[in-house]
């Protein structure tokens, strides 16, 4: 019965309104422990979902199981905007190895989480969100879904400081790698979607992270902007919640995505007969990864890099097989801007303009 | 005769740029195409040879490669392209390599190792002391920190960060009050760092004159939470008083004493073990009158020592007491284990009522040991948790320790011991004690997550009374933050 309570909770909680006797009801339930009266509940249950799914024919089909028991065509609001009563929100952020965390809070949970624009939305870490309820969306078309996620669930209450969100959909899967590479409990990813109403300025200098609301023409107002006169400005395109950007190796162009949860900048093997130049290996080594797999990394550098209307030199990436990542992104991607590249400027990435700029450069 | 001038200099530039090209090692590691390309001159030294293998990841002996034997570079993949004139050209496909590909680009950068400690989180310090333009932290008669941030009145909010908060930006939020902002914070004795957040900026604390860097680009202020005063009674009519001591390096004026009524005294805070030290009233060195513990430059058998001198010596930490019951026919019992600064003499056990005892004062931590008994090692009988190192027992102790892990049930079990991280995940474990239908063992547990899991009967178990486990290749392990 707890278990049956639990489930209308939730449903309640993700926008499904709860018949007003229920409450009563459940409690002689429990009292008589009555198989009977269980059945005229779960009746009762169906029927509600049933005149639901009648009424909001258009949204998604999804499926919710929640402690063992599984409702079928359940129909839910898509995620509302966020509540920001501000112009400019200051966030401070801290570091764990190359990572940018934030903290956020989820319903009285406060915790650590990673800025992470490889990530398409919020990704909430197994260890600590197992038994939260879960979601099949039936017609997900396999973009919308990060690969690998063990399921799909909702929060409510979701806060950095003044930045609310009443509920936003999320990813449940396995983070440990985080936590035990880096030494530090993380609760999980904040993906592109939940500011792509907003700009974000990243000074990783003065470990602070500023959302800013954006005007109609989509910018950020001239009484709010922070820094002037951008050193690097481009266009980004913004697809399947992933930020990717045009680049070129010594004039040869590629396809990068923009991930400020990579540690380290990656680049395809595949693509190196195609750079036109040698790369000096900087190291290669064997690494154990998670399960004891070894695998190798090998580390390179190479200059001419052009991002925008600039060239970066002096470029740090590690070679990978990326075409695993290009399938989940939905695009076939040459290489991962990461930490190499973000950590040498301030950075603004405005979601909404879909532009990126980069304010101070240290080319080294 | 200017022009010829020119051309001198030119020459010269050319020759400092030839010098370079010839200092430079001739040995590379490159990728060209679709291939690795490692270079290597036979010839180079074995320092050059050694630096290029490492960077191109080969386990190789450098005097076999020197011989033309490749056998070691061969196994690795790589396959010898060319040899001439003592240079050798090896190439390996970058398609061959194992690459580990991942969905998300974090599940391949997390894995590479973490190139700094733990920023944030000082080490273990000898001694310190708290320096303040204005006293803006202090100790409160409740046992609480309070932290004081004067000014700041327009902020909208303010924090304080700190290693004692794992630096949380949430947790900290301090209270408005007249002036400033004031947080309490409930602090065992001992080193912080730290730091104010107003309205989302970082900022040391602008009254603290000490401040560290991480060693990851931050700077943050530092404070010592005092455990120890040292006093000396009497000597009214001194001027200057001052304490030292092996702690600070026997510096004679840094840890000057205050006048308190008819006694001297100081403050600090010192690192748990065992200390010397002296007082200095006037120029004129003098032990603890107060301390019976003292020790000779004789007693210490140092006689390279210049000076004969005495000290006052002084234990830190908590009490422990470790006894044998019987073997009263022993000529010798003595306490052997990693007990860190502890002198041999104080591991000998004395023979009291039918038992062999010894006292030690020891800092809080976890501790294996066991006695030895006329030369027989002999795991502590009266003891019930104990772990198995290169098939030999050692008894467990934990000093002053802040979790009990706990398996109900499982009544009938022979043995049921605890396995982690902290044991290198050695099957044989920690064995816990069983009462009350319970089997228990007491860590001391730093900061930090632990993986770990019970083994009841050679069976892996997962802690059924921790919701937080992880997957570990199909291993599902217990999670444990300490914070």
């Amino acid at each position: 019965m707890d278990t049956f309570l639990n489930a209308l909770s939730f449903l309640e909680r993700v926008g499904v309104r709860r018949p007003v006797n229920f409450a009563k009801t459940a409690t002689c339930n429990r009292q008589t422990g009555s198989f009977y009266a269980d059945t005229r509940l779960m009746r009762k249950l169906y029927l509600l979902l049933f005149c639901i799914a009648c009424c909001f024919p258009a949204w998604a089909h999804k499926k919710i199981t929640i402690c063992g028991i599984t409702f079928k065509n359940v129909h839910l609001d898509p995620d509302p905007a966020p509540i920001a009563d501000f112009k400019t929100l200051v966030v401070p952020i801290k570091r764990a190895g190359n990572l940018i965390i934030v903290e956020a809070t989820v319903d009285n949970l406060e915790g650590n989480f990673v800025l992470d624009t490889g990530a398409p939305y919020l990704v909430l870490n197994e260890t600590y969100f197992r038994d939260a309820p879960r979601i099949e969306d039936e017609d997900a078309g396999g973009v919308n879904g990060q690969a690998g996620s063990a399921f799909k669930t909702y929060v409510r209450n979701f806060r950095i400081l003044d930045l609310q969100y009443s509920r936003l959909t999320a990813d449940v899967t396995d983070l440990s790698a985080i936590e035990n590479g880096r030494g530090i409990k993380v609760l999980g990813l904040l993906g592109t979607r939940l500011f792509s109403k907003f700009a974000l300025t990243i000074d990783l200098f003065h470990n602070e992270l500023y959302v800013q609301r954006l005007d109609e023409r989509n910018e950020i107002p001239e009484t709010e902007r922070i820094y002037r006169n951008p050193y690097m400005v481009t266009s980004f395109k913004y697809d399947n919640d992933v930020v990717f950007m045009k680049g070129a190796i010594n004039g040869h162009s590629f396809l990068f995505a923009f991930d400020t949860g990579a540690e380290s900048s990656l680049l395809e093997y595949r693509i190196t007969k195609k750079t036109g130049e040698d790369m000096e290996v900087i190291s290669r080594s064997k690494l154990t990864g998670i399960g004891g797999s070894v695998f190798e990394v090998i580390y390179a550098r190479f200059d001419n890099l052009r991002i925008g209307n600039q060239v970066f030199m002096k470029n740090r990436v590690l070679l990978t097989d990326l075409e695993k990542m290009g399938r989940v992104y939905g695009a076939s991607i040459d290489g991962v801007l990461g930490y190499d590249f973000f950590a040498r400027g301030i950075f603004t990435i405005n979601f909404a303009k879909k532009e990126f700029e980069m304010y101070i450069y240290t080319n080294q | 005769m200017r022009r010829a001038k020119y051309i001198g200099f030119i020459l010269i530039l050319l020759f400092c740029g030839m010098q370079n090209a010839l200092a430079q090692s001739p040995n590379s590691l490159v990728i060209t195409g679709d291939r690795l390309v490692l270079t290597i001159d036979l010839k180079s030294s074995s320092a050059q040879i050694d630096s290029i293998l490492k960077v191109a990841g080969i386990v190789a002996k450098t005097s076999a490669v020197k011989k033309d034997e490749f056998a070691a570079i061969n196994n690795d993949g790589w396959q010898l392209a060319s040899q001439q004139d003592g240079i050798a050209r090896f190439e390996r496909l970058l398609a061959d390599a194992d690459y580990d590909p991942q969905d998300m680009p974090f599940k391949i950068t997390a894995e590479i190792p973490s190139i700094e400690g733990k920023p944030g989180y000082p080490g273990q310090v000898e001694f310190g002391i708290n320096k303040y333009a204005k006293m803006t932290v202090m100790e409160l008669a409740s046992g609480l920190t309070r932290f004081i941030l004067p000014g700041f009145e327009r902020s909208k909010r303010v924090f304080l960060s700190g290693s004692f908060n794992n630096w949380s930006t949430l947790k900290g939020l301090m209270t408005r009050t007249e002036g400033g902002w004031i947080l309490d914070e409930k602090l065992d004795a001992g080193v912080y760092e730290y730091k104010y957040i107003a309205d989302g900026r970082w900022m040391t604390d602008p009254n603290n004159l000490q401040s560290v860097n991480d060693g990851a680009g931050n700077t943050n202020s530092v404070y010592f939470k005092y455990n120890y005063k040292f006093r000396l009674a009497g000597f009214a009519a001194a001027h200057k008083v001052a304490v030292s001591g092996d702690f600070n390096n026997w510096d004679p004026f840094e840890l000057g004493m205050q006048k308190k009524g008819t006694a001297w005294e100081r403050r600090l805070y010192l690192g748990d073990g065992r200390h010397e030290y002296r007082f200095m009233v006037d120029g004129q060195w003098i032990t603890d009158p107060a301390n019976p513990s003292k020790i000779s430059s004789e007693e210490k058998n140092k006689s390279d020592d210049k000076y004969a001198y005495l000290n006052s010596v002084l234990k830190l930490g908590e009490p422990v007491t470790l006894k044998l019951e019987g073997r009263q026919a022993a000529k010798t019992v003595v306490l052997a284990g990693d007990f860190g600064n502890i002198e041999a003499a104080d591991l000998k056990m004395e023979k009291k009522g039918g038992s062999w005892v010894v006292r030690l004062v020891l800092s809080p931590g976890n501790y294996d040991y066991r006695f030895i008994v006329d030369g027989v090692p002999l795991r502590d009988p009266a003891n019930p948790h104990y772990s198995v190192k290169n098939g030999e027992e050692w008894s467990f102790l934990a000093v002053s320790p802040n979790y009990t892990f706990r398996l109900a049930h499982h009544a009938r079990a022979k043995k049921v011991a605890l396995c982690g991280i902290f044991n290198n995940w050695d099957p044989s474990g920690y064995t816990m004690d069983h009462q009350n239908d319970e089997w228990t063992i007491s860590f001391h547990l730093k900061k930090g997550k632990y993986l770990y899991k019970f083994r009841v009967d050679g069976d892996w178990v997962r802690d059924p009374g921790n919701k937080l486990w992880e997957d570990d290749d199909g291993n599902d392990n217990s999670v444990l933050w300490i914070e």
